[in-house]
């Protein structure tokens, strides 16, 4: 075949621009030793999310001195959890999958972006060395409300960063000559003990108690006061552990009108508030 | 001068107008919806509720890279197969067979896609009329059956056609024993063999899976599969919209320059490239998605790159013809030559200026191809640049000019307003300038693309520039680009009005510097780069398909249909059952 010299030049300096780009990409990824989204994990049918022990419960956990790892569920048209926070100076391994169509979850502005295909589970590992704000959202088409699909990525200082659960157990109503006992529970995700105060204030009460809970732990803090002390009527409680805050109000009552007619049984007093705060409800 | 291909071939020019009124048809509307996203997403104007929005958008989708593009490309091949050949369609009820094989899946995908602009679409099939599902329909997402229907019906068409164009080869090779394959013949075999290898794939994955689903045949699928299955053929289809502008480039614009085509057997050389090339590549669209390997990524990563040696080849090419043009025309000196193209002719400037938006957005498209860096951009706004600039520009631009060219010798009318073609080639490039300018660097601070309202509760971090300024030139040259659209086909519409006229146009094409007698003849044994191209698609696809059938199963991990309506009830209703799942 002839070709033009100027055509064999021109063929070879495309086969060399050809090759480096393909240099260059390759050091780019396995010369960096980043590992791109891939096969790794075990396919996850959508129906199957709720029972399975990292998505039943979309959360952030601790797994290592810096290391993190979130598991996010992407839905129309929403992520969880929402939002994601997660310490500076740390390593977190993103697992997420989907309930129904294909979304993507995007870390705006940044390469932390992986297609996210119901049935499959991408990860992702990440390194968050500043604290800072993002926006995360699926660019991938997933219905008619796609546009708002989105959801907040924070990066908290190192050491503002907890995994502190508070819930908190008390009675709504109690007989004037019965003892109203209130049990707050403190779980601490991260692996480092938490050193915390529990601060409960009842009527004009207010009693505190320090806790060491350890890594992945929870501990309950009970306290117990006499109706009588705090006297019939209505009665606000706090409970405080650091930046969380429940409340509820408790009735002193003797058990006369509503409950005349047949309920003696005392039901009402063993009747329970279940409260409890995660960082959704964190204070500010 | 010769005469027209209208007199020669009066039935033949009548398909090929067919073909191209098609075309035209989808473009209008295509650009229109062009314009509508481009004041929607940036806020400046919504005629349109956001849910619409999808609407829209599925049908810009379908109607520009699928039914504008491929009109065009079978009215041109039918076009370049006769004039090369000399000879008319050995049987010309399977021509009219594939004409309305097409017309007619166009019509069932396009009634189903419109009808989501129903406040109540009707019940067809089982589920409602309309398919929002834009122009790669990925599995959950589900439309009306009728849609697959249509395209399926559509894609049949364009097979036939193939074996149409085959045939007239087959008939001539019988009268020309011997002789070399016409070089504009060559690139539609070659095309059409391509396109048979890689259209498979999204013919399985919907007759095998997606159609059956859709009508309740089956309860699930494998989404990872059939999205594989699509982009085996969604890469290879960018090629099918692209070789119809490199024949144009080869053939035609060599012709306009004034000069002849450098070398033929190069030119041969780069359609058997995208022959073996183009399909073993799908899965660099699939680098961010779970379920398949990083192997596989890697290896598709390294073919993407060979399969810019064609295109580079191509700059080189066409180049040099235009060059050798100039020098005929006594364009002197080291770029000196450059002044002595014919600047005034709408054919060649269209043509000129669509190679040079290509020849930029074939570094953007190393930029996706760069399994690294692609995850910056993925989705992004900056796709929707890089499909503006290549499809939207290097091959619409192309067409647009080369119509300028072909429609007084399908006609037999003069081109009218030249000064206008000329301004609205122009207006084509500024606006696309302006629109991919702003859809390149809006992707690259996160902007993502197929969203009806971009604007979130953050604010994106745009280091040059503001985001103000960047709607600005995203409203300016969707703009700029509608206006140009609906200049081109007013032009077309009065030429083909003009009968009262003779064109001044000469339709022979000078032979090659180089001719084909300077290439082995091994260049034109189909049947070894078929084997080859099948042996590197089995290389790149078996054992990726197989692990995503081992890993979730041909009918997928149990997965539901996701049918997408944008009746706002049933949004509400979505709304309600969300907060639901929120609240507990
Ligand atoms: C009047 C001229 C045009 C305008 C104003 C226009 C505008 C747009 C805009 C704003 C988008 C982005 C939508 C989004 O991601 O939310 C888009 C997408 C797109 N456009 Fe155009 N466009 C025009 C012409 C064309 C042409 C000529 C083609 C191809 C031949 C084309 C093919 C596409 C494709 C394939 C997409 C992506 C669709 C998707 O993501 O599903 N456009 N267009
Ligand atoms: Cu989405
Ligand atoms: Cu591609």
């Amino acid at each position: 075949m002839r070709i033009h010299v100027y055509e064999r030049l021109w063929l070879v300096a495309s086969m060399i621009l050809i090759v480096a780009f393909i240099a260059t990409v390759t050091y780019g990824t396995v010369g960096l030793g980043i590992t791109m989204v891939d096969d790794r994990e075990e396919t996850l049918s959508p129906g199957d999310i709720d029972e399975d022990e990292r998505f039943e419960d979309p959360r952030i956990e601790q797994v290592g001195e810096n290391e993190f790892e979130a598991y996010v569920v992407a839905m129309t048209f929403l992520f969880q959890p929402d939002p994601i926070e997660v310490p500076a100076n740390s390593e977190v391994t993103f697992y997420v999958t989907s309930r129904d169509v294909i979304h993507s979850f995007t870390v705006v502005g940044t390469n932390t972006n992986t297609m996210v295909i119901p049935g499959e589970v991408s990860v992702m590992t990440v390194e968050f060395d500043e604290p800072g704000e993002y926006g995360i959202i699926c660019n991938e088409y997933c219905g008619v409300g796609h546009h708002d699909m989105e959801a907040e990525l924070i990066v908290v200082e190192e050491d503002e960063f907890d995994l502190t659960e508070l819930s908190v157990d008390a009675p709504d109503t109690v007989e004037p000559d019965a003892e109203i006992e209130l049990t707050a529970t403190v779980s601490n995700g991260l692996i480092d003990d938490l050193e915390a105060t529990v601060t409960v204030e009842i009527g004009d009460e207010t009693f505190q108690e320090d806790v060491t809970v350890g890594g992945d732990e929870s501990e309950d803090v009970s306290i117990t006061v006499d109706a009588d002390d705090l006297g019939e009527g209505d009665h606000d409680w706090t409970v405080t552990v650091d930046d969380y805050e429940e409340t509820g109000t408790v009735s002193v009552a003797s058990d006369t009108d509503e409950n005349d007619d047949g309920s003696e049984n005392g039901e009402d007093t063993t009747d329970e508030n279940d409260a409890s705060s995660t960082v959704e409800d964190r204070l500010s | 001068m010769t005469q027209l291909f209208v007199e020669r071939f009066p039935d033949q020019a009548r398909l090929v107008r067919l073909a191209f009124f098609n075309s035209f048809a989808a473009f209008g509307i295509g650009a229109l919806f062009g314009l509508i996203q481009a004041l929607h997403r940036t806020d400046v104007l919504r005629i349109v509720e956001s849910p619409t929005y999808y609407t829209v958008l599925t049908a810009h989708g379908v109607f520009l890279v699928i039914t504008f593009t491929i009109f065009f490309l079978v009215g041109l091949y039918q076009w370049a197969v006769t004039t090369s050949l000399e000879r008319r369609p050995v049987d010309m009820r399977i021509t009219k067979a594939w004409y309305w094989l097409m017309s007619i899946g166009t019509v069932i995908a396009g009634i189903t896609i419109l009808a989501g602009f129903l406040d109540d679409p009707p019940e067809v099939l089982g589920s409602q009329l309309s398919a929002d599902v834009l122009f790669t329909f990925y599995a959950p997402l589900q439309g009306n059956p009728l849609f697959y229907v249509g395209l399926v019906l559509f894609v049949v068409g364009t097979w036939l056609a193939g074996v149409d164009w085959f045939r007239t080869w087959w008939a001539w090779k019988g009268d020309n024993p011997g002789a070399r394959i016409p070089l504009p013949t060559f690139m539609v075999l070659t095309t059409m063999i391509m396109w048979y290898i890689s259209s498979i794939g999204v013919a399985v994955a919907i007759l095998a899976f997606i159609l059956p689903w859709s009508l309740g045949l089956i309860d699930s699928l494998n989404p990872t599969l059939t999205r594989t299955l699509f982009w085996y053929f969604g890469h290879p289809v960018v090629y099918f919209w692209l070789l119809p502008a490199y024949l144009l480039w080869y053939i035609v614009l060599p012709k306009l320059s004034g000069g002849r085509l450098f070398s033929d057997p190069l030119a041969r050389v780069v359609f058997i490239l995208f022959i073996l090339l183009s399909t073993p590549v799908g899965i660099h669209h699939q680098y961010l998605d779970p379920g398949i390997a990083e192997g596989f990524k890697y290896i598709v990563m390294t073919n993407t790159m060979f399969l810019l040696l064609p295109s580079l080849l191509t700059a080189f090419t066409v180049v040099a013809s235009m060059e050798h043009g100039a020098r005929q025309r006594g364009g002197e000196g080291y770029f000196g030559w450059l002044d002595a193209l014919p600047w005034r002719n709408p054919a060649f400037t269209g043509m000129a200026l669509a190679g040079l938006v290509f020849a930029f957005g074939g570094f953007t498209g190393i930029v996706n191809a760069g399994m690294n860096i692609n995850y910056l951009v993925h989705n992004s706004a900056w796709v929707p640049g890089h499909i503006h600039t290549q499809v939207g520009t290097a091959v619409a631009l192309t067409f647009m000019a080369g119509s300028y060219w072909l429609i007084p010798q399908l006609t037999g009318n003069r081109l009218v307003w030249r000064q206008a073609a000329l301004v609205q080639v122009l207006l084509w490039f500024i606006g696309i300038v302006f629109m991919t300018n702003s859809m390149y660097r809006a992707g690259l601070v996160g902007v993502p693309r197929r969203t009806a309202e971009p604007q979130y509760a953050f604010e994106y971090d745009v280091g040059v520039g503001s985001m103000t300024e960047l709607d600005f030139q995203l409203a300016l040259g969707g703009f700029l680009l509608f206006i140009s659209a609906m200049l081109f086909l007013a032009i077309i519409f009065m030429t083909w009005r003009n009968s009262e006229s003779e064109p001044i146009v000469d339709g022979t094409i000078p032979p090659a510097l180089s001719g084909p007698e300077d290439s082995p003849r091994v260049l034109d044994n189909l049947r070894l780069w078929i084997a080859i191209a099948l042996v590197l698609v089995a290389i790149a696809y078996v054992i990726p398909l197989a692990s995503i059938v081992t890993r979730g199963g041909l009918f997928g991990p149990d997965i539901g249909p996701f049918p997408v309506f944008t009746d706002p009830m049933i949004l509400l209703e979505y709304g309600s059952k969300l907060i639901g799942m929120v609240v507990i």
